[in-house]
């Protein structure tokens, strides 16, 4: 058995060679999500990034972990499975990708749209708005017609309504932080008085 | 936590030969203006694979760097040190889940690369292939060996790969909060009893030698290594992450009367670089090739944990669902 200095891995019983390692299954770790966080009331939907989950519930609950833990303001948060989101292609800097887009919006309202934009390489995408349209093609030049743009929309990403999962208003105080958790910040270490004391002591000796 | 040194894959002489020279030629001026590289960009194949080997082995560092650390939370002195040490474990964890997302977007996918870190194909940081043995080692890996990560985080920052950029960015953050509780750690055991001072120079006696490793070899000037500086891949030298560390550490080592196990180590006024005993690299690669004290044990557990969650993974799989690469 594999001995280690830590108990709990002894209590594994590991056998000491190698264990045949079966390969993974595929899609053992499911599908991915694209993660959106709100910052504050006046700020739009923000990417962040993305969670592995089997379903939007558990992607949700991921995303809460994993991008809107301590320090990092949220008011609330949406997860899009990746699959369901349409990219536009991009545009070179200073060109609009809108521009691009051919056709005539049919003005249908058959599903609703939500839009997301991205303005400058390297930032994440933000969501602009909702456009009602026949489909996804007709909803991009629905929100060519739609948004005023002061700077060039490099890329642009369209997700029917029904396939976002967001949190309730209510459910806001889920980001408030506990008074009792500050050890999980920096600014509890504060140790500039031990030191100083320390020298005074070693330079008395 | 990360540890720098990265593997990078020898590049054959003909490795660009095959790539598209006016493709190549915008790619490299879009570097050169500073702007970032996303996941659907055109890229050299060879950027591409060597951006997925040093943000996977990043990962995997985040995700074994937890298992020395993590031996230490039911062991913490007091309450506060134990759900301090707990938030730094998960938050290590977390990073390496921010980590695989941004390689995941360079299409290989995380279960690939889960794979090959428990079949020991691909590298993680070579420090963790040492044990914890008291106390005062879980100290030092919290201050030390995180001040070394963040070294090479904000480096790699400043890269030329966005969603790995961005990653590093959320990272960076949280590092703040381990490095303050390290310090803190640290100077409670220097300035407490004689017993502390000497579990924790007994700590730093023998965590010095695989710190020097920490950062890799020194740099040999290559073909090699001038394209990934150029690519914005690597972005400073192991020697000049080093000296780096060593200018921001070692005074506040010596501040709490605490010694360095290197009679050498000393700084060059004239040149303002810091003069020390050549580590021992063969040492070095012979753990890195698997022969430490640890590597074993690190990578068995990973794999027991990863099968013993199978069950879980394989109650929840929806058989439909097919795998797409994320988006950003």
């Amino acid at each position: 058995m594999l001995k280690s200095l830590d108990p709990r891995v002894n209590r594994l019983n590991i056998p000491l060679e190698e264990a045949a390692h079966a390969q993974k299954n595929k899609l053992d770790q499911f599908e991915t999500y694209e993660v959106f966080v709100q910052t504050k009331e006046d700020k739009p939907f923000e990417h962040v990034g993305i969670v592995h989950a089997p379903n939007e519930e558990m992607a949700f609950l991921f995303a809460k972990e994993q991008y809107t833990r301590r320090g990092m303001f949220c008011i609330s948060l949406c997860v899009i499975k990746t699959e369901n989101i349409r990219v536009s292609d991009y545009s070179e800097n200073q060109k609009d990708i809108y521009d691009t887009f051919e056709g005539k919006y049919s003005g249908k309202t058959t599903y609703s749209f939500e839009v997301f934009h991205l303005i400058k390489r390297g930032k994440q995408h933000k969501y602009e708005g909702n456009v009602q349209a026949k489909n996804f093609e007709d909803a991009l030049l629905a929100a060519r017609d739609t948004y005023p743009r002061n700077k060039p929309v490099l890329n642009v990403w369209v997700v029917k309504s029904e396939d976002i999962f967001v949190s309730d208003e209510e459910d806001q105080d889920l980001w408030d932080t506990l008074q009792e958790k500050k050890y999980r910040d920096a600014i509890d270490y504060r140790a500039a008085d031990k030191i100083k004391a320390f020298k005074e002591k070693q330079h008395e000796h | 936590m990360y540890g720098g040194g990265n593997v990078f894959e020898r590049m054959k002489a003909t490795a660009l030969v095959d790539e598209d020279p006016r493709k190549l030629a915008e790619f490299e001026a879009r570097i050169e203006r500073g702007e970032k590289i996303e996941p659907k960009d055109w890229m050299p194949q060879l950027y591409r694979k060597q951006l997925i080997r040093m943000i996977e082995q990043h990962a995997h560092s985040e995700i074994i760097g937890a298992l020395p650390e993590g031996t230490w939370i039911t062991r913490a002195p007091g309450f506060k040190r134990k759900l301090a040490l707990m938030a730094k474990v998960q938050d290590e964890v977390g990073h390496a889940q921010l980590l695989y997302a941004a390689a995941e977007t360079l299409g290989k996918s995380r279960e690939k690369m889960i794979d090959d870190l428990i079949t020991g194909k691909s590298k993680y940081s070579n420090i963790f292939n040492y044990p914890a043995f008291t106390w005062a080692d879980s100290c030092f890996i919290s201050w030390l060996v995180d001040a070394g990560a963040i070294v090479n985080q904000l480096a790699n920052a400043k890269g030329s790969y966005g969603p790995y950029c961005r990653a590093l960015e959320r990272i960076c953050a949280e590092e703040s909060f381990h490095l303050k509780y390290g310090h803190h750690c640290v100077i409670h055991m220097a300035t407490g009893s004689k017993k502390q001072r000497e579990m924790m120079q007994a700590a730093i006696n023998r965590w010095w030698p695989p710190m020097m490793h920490f950062f890799g070899p020194s740099d040999t000037i290559s073909v090699h290594s001038e394209i990934l500086m150029k690519w914005k891949v690597k972005m400073a030298s192991n020697d000049a992450c080093r000296q780096q560390f060593l200018d921001m550490y070692v005074p506040k080592i010596w501040e709490l009367g605490l010694t360095i196990p290197d009679k050498n180590l000393q700084k060059n006024n004239e040149t303002g670089q810091w003069e020390y005993t050549e580590p021992d690299w063969d040492e070095f690669k012979r753990v890195i090739n698997g022969d430490g004290p640890c590597n074993k044990e690190r990578l068995a557990v990973r794999r027991t944990a990863e099968e013993r969650g199978r069950w879980v993974r394989e109650a929840l799989l929806a058989p439909k669902t097919k795998y797409i690469t994320p988006l950003a």
